[in-house]
């Protein structure tokens, strides 16, 4: 089996993977870092999204070959105990009912106002259409979005 | 001083609070806490820890934040030192585990405030002993209790061996709502939010087990299907394959499929291999012929004839099929399966050694799959043990055991652990969807234009064909008519009757967030409209004219239903939505209600649209006023509507699951589409809150959802649709 050198969360360590592994299933079963989702593994939902060199990436359409070199960033490297932005946002906002999606949500999100400190609602929406809610949460999302904005402000 | 674990364990409350096994605590290190427990639901502990073990299953409706509030409230304990706990699931226990129809704190309400009452005037009585005085000098506050003479005070947590040794209070006295400092307030965060945002929260997909290995399913595309064979050769070059093995049909109640398993040593090499591995299969007669297309026509073709079931009939006898003679108006609608898609897809581990199951996943109703192992495997039911997992998502499909059940056939054969995983394809493929339904709706109106004679005919299967394995039976047509929205039908009409006929379907069915609802109160409201626009009555006057003057009355299952709360709904909504307001060309209101009887729900929504000439709809405002009487957390409560109308606004503009050659054409969230963050504008919520006892809201905020949009557009184009969902009439949003 390959291996690969991988810097995940700001560790740079060895992962051995089948060369055709998806990273959420490497992240998920290979390193254990199950706070990033399956929703689909299709692109579909936006369930596994991660930071890649910052960028949000569905991680299911994803390879651990195609993170040699580049930073990989999961929930568990945002912060420990939901000390960022985002997380006080989602946090003061009361946004999830199941939860399942927000990881996915909050990755999607940490990467948007790094491009958009201050975004429009038109922005929020451009950037998180392609990420499915079934408990129907979208409402708090964009509310929390904003308050990270203005949290990352302060 | 001997340390020991004070239970006490009592029947002392009704309503299946009689616990039949008391469990010995293990022996206790020295510092290990005291506890006491005057309730089986609340433990109360020396370390100032007061846990409510919460038998309802927690999908995000807040369960474990809610019913916590309640037993704070009467325990007049600090509400961040009250932890709610799953408790585990005990067949012996009585308590219904079974979580849905929105009734978990409508049925847990009085139980909890008795419990916590019991609690609070235990704790009173050990301080008012210790102190040498009366209980009527004692209160509690804040976890303590004060001595209102000499304002000492002292905690719970030091009380709790003095309060275990007294005897549990058979009726305790509750607060009044005046004094009520907990429940209705707003404030509360969902108790497990920080491992949400953290991605701690383990749901049943994250959870892992020693030694466990993964398995899927390639199961029959086909309803009845079965496999003919199957060519191991088509995975031989896939490393970590462990087993392959054929998977047996689990019959009525489960309705699982036939299929091959296949178990690996990781996911993804089972994942690859579901992928690669080649079956054929044999179909019945006709079944892989079937279309979405051929069971609406069945249904079309079946409403033409006499109903298998009259579910309400009043009034002057109602004929059976009206022709059009001018007087009578009629109305055609169609409704589609739909699939829940929960955002976390089925799975389950099941270990199977020493002859007896432990599983662990997400379940609605963890009995059902405890039936499984006596059922299917003829053990008993002390021979299995299920960890209960959040949920990420149940919306009624976790209501059903194939996928645990399957996960035990699966763990039966290998004899180690395993965790079954459902892809999004198998979750889409093979959920246990909404009934499609077909409905003639008809009526002649009145001098008074008022509908004086009412039709409504339906044509589908019910659910219990399936889950309760009731094919064939007459009686359980009853369910898919029962309720607000159609039997009992909540408009004044005299004369009117509603029948229900089976056309067996060619998918399994399941309970689907809103039920039967989703489908009855939808064309009913519409038609209401459609009404209302023949008669050249304003919509919202319709409505209230045919509730007003209307006395409260108790309808078949033996709910009172308040006209006086309907119409307040319909009322606020129009207010909010500024109804009267002159609207120009191409804009409209539309407005819709629902009485949900399971629920003790009054909701209305009301909508302000604009539709281009494309059919590009664009929502321009949209109301929710809702009474659910007394509303423990507002917070909580407001989510839970927020996330009804998503639901409605899926159902009504994009989903739906069609069905080609007996396949289910739908495969992700590509095909099977859903409302996004683009689709759904702001909703401007009204509450009116009361003294009435609480209802629920999970299921109740979301049928008036789809008329009411569906009014509103009529409102905007002049043309009224009857078909769901609006994309296929090539509505966008």
């Amino acid at each position: 089996m390959p291996e690969y050198q991988l810097t995940i969360n700001g560790k740079s360590q060895p992962v051995e993977a089948p060369a055709d592994m998806p990273l959420l299933w490497v992240l998920r079963d290979v390193l254990d870092l199950t706070g990033t989702k399956y929703g689909c593994g299709v692109g579909s939902c936006g369930a596994c999204t991660v930071l890649i060199n910052g960028k949000p990436i569905r991680s299911c359409q994803y390879t651990a070959a195609a993170c040699v070199g580049k930073t990989v960033t999961t929930i568990e490297g945002l912060s420990e105990e939901g000390t960022h932005v985002v997380q006080q946002a989602w946090m003061e906002i009361n946004v999830p009912q199941c939860g399942y999606c927000q990881v996915g949500q909050i990755m999607t999100s940490v990467a948007l106002l790094q491009t958009f400190p201050q975004p429009t609602n038109e922005q929020i929406d451009e950037a998180m259409q392609g990420l499915v809610c079934r408990c129907g949460t979208y409402a708090r999302i964009k509310k929390a979005i904003h308050k990270a904005a203005e949290l990352g402000n302060k | 001083m001997q340390r020991r674990a004070f239970i006490q364990l009592s029947s002392f409350l009704s309503g299946g609070w009689v616990v039949a096994q008391l469990v010995p605590l293990p022996v206790f290190a020295a510092h290990d806490p005291i506890c006491f427990q005057p309730s089986p639901l609340i433990k109360l502990c020396s370390d100032g820890k007061i846990i409510v073990y919460v038998y309802k299953q927690e999908m995000g409706q807040g369960v474990q934040t809610s019913l916590p509030l309640i037993v704070a409230e009467e325990l007049e304990a600090d509400p961040k030192q009250v932890i709610a706990e799953a408790l585990p699931y005990s067949p012996s226990s009585g308590f219904n585990y079974s979580t849905g129809g929105s009734t978990s704190i409508l049925r847990e309400f009085m139980p909890l405030r008795k419990a916590g009452a019991a609690a609070r005037e235990m704790l009173i009585k050990a301080a008012a002993n210790e102190w040498g005085i009366s209980v009527d000098n004692c209160r509690a506050q804040k976890s303590r209790v004060i001595n209102t003479t000499t304002n000492q005070s002292i905690a719970f947590k030091d009380l709790i061996a003095k309060a275990s040794a007294l005897p549990i209070p058979k009726d305790p006295v509750l607060k009044n709502y005046k004094d009520f400092t907990v429940i209705g307030k707003p404030g509360v965060k969902k108790n497990n939010i920080r491992d949400i945002v953290t991605g701690k929260l383990k749901y049943g997909l994250d959870y892992r087990v020693p030694n466990m290995l993964y398995a899927v399913i390639v199961r029959c595309p086909v309803m009845g299907g079965k496999v003919a064979s199957w060519n191991k050769q088509s995975v031989a070059t896939i490393d970590g394959i462990v087993e392959l093995f054929e998977m047996k049909e689990m019959g009525d109640q489960l309705e699982t499929r036939s299929g091959v398993a296949i178990v690996a040593n990781t996911r993804w090499a089972a994942l690859r291999a579901q992928k690669s591995l080649q079956v054929q299969w044999t179909y019945p007669a006709g079944s892989n012929e079937k279309s979405s297309a051929t069971y609406f026509a069945e249904q079309a073709a079946r409403l033409q004839k006499a109903p298998d079931m009259i579910y309400n009939e009043k009034g002057a006898a109602v004929k059976d099929m009206p022709q059009p003679d001018g007087e009578w108006i009629t109305a055609s609608y169609q409704i589609p399966f739909v699939a829940h898609a929960a955002m976390e897809p089925l799975n389950c581990i099941a270990d199977f050694s020493n002859g007896k199951f432990t599983l662990w996943g997400g379940f609605q109703n963890p009995g059902k799959t405890a039936s499984v192992a006596t059922k299917f495997f003829g053990l008993t039911s002390k021979d299995i043990f299920i960890n209960l997992m959040p949920l990420g998502g149940g919306f009624g499909r976790r209501l059903s055991a194939d996928y645990s059940a399957e996960a035990m056939q699966v763990a039966y054969q290998i004899k180690r652990p395993v965790q079954l995983m459902f892809t999004r394809e198998d979750d889409m493929k093979f959920d246990n969807y909404r009934p499609a339904s077909s409905h003639i709706l008809s009526a002649k109106l009145g001098a008074d234009k008022k509908p004086a004679d009412w039709l409504h005919k339906i044509a589908i299967a019910p659910v219990a064909d399936f889950l309760l394995g009731m094919k064939g039976n007459a009686n359980w047509l009853a369910m898919e008519a029962e309720g607000g929205s159609m039997g009992d039908m909540y408009y004044a009409i005299p004369s009117l009757r509603s029948a229900v006929s089976r056309t067996p379907s060619p998918l399994v069915e399941g309970w689907w967030r809103a039920v039967n609802f989703s489908y009855n109160n939808v064309v009913i409201e519409c038609f209401i409209d459609e009404l209302a626009k023949k008669a050249g009555v304003d919509p919202v006057e319709y409505r209230l004219s045919l509730l007003k003057n209307m006395p409260a009355k108790k309808i078949k299952d033996g709910t009172l239903f308040d006209p006086a709360r309907l119409s307040a709904v319909i009322e606020l909504a129009a207010e909010k939505i500024d109804w009267n307001k002159k609207r120009g060309a191409g804009r409209g209101v539309g407005i819709a209600c629902c009485f949900y009887n399971h629920a003790k729900a009054y909701t209305a929504h009301a909508f302000e649209v604009s539709v281009s000439k494309t059919k590009k709809i664009k929502i321009l405002r949209a109301v929710v006023a809702t009474d659910v009487g007394m509303v423990i957390d507002p917070d909580g409560f407001a989510n839970q509507v927020e996330g009804g109308f998503v639901w409605g606004l899926s159902a009504v503009l994009k989903s739906e699951i069609t069905l080609a050659n007996g396949v289910v054409q739908q495969s992700s969230f590509f095909d099977f589409q859903v409302a996004r963050m683009p689709d759904v504008p702001a909703l401007e919520i009204h509450i009116i809150s009361s003294n009435a006892e609480p209802g629920g809201a999970g299921e109740t905020s979301v049928p008036s959802v789809i008329p009411g949009l569906m009014n509103a557009i009529a409102a905007a184009t002049g043309v009224r649709v009857r078909e769901l969902p609006l994309k296929n009439k090539g509505y966008t949003i």
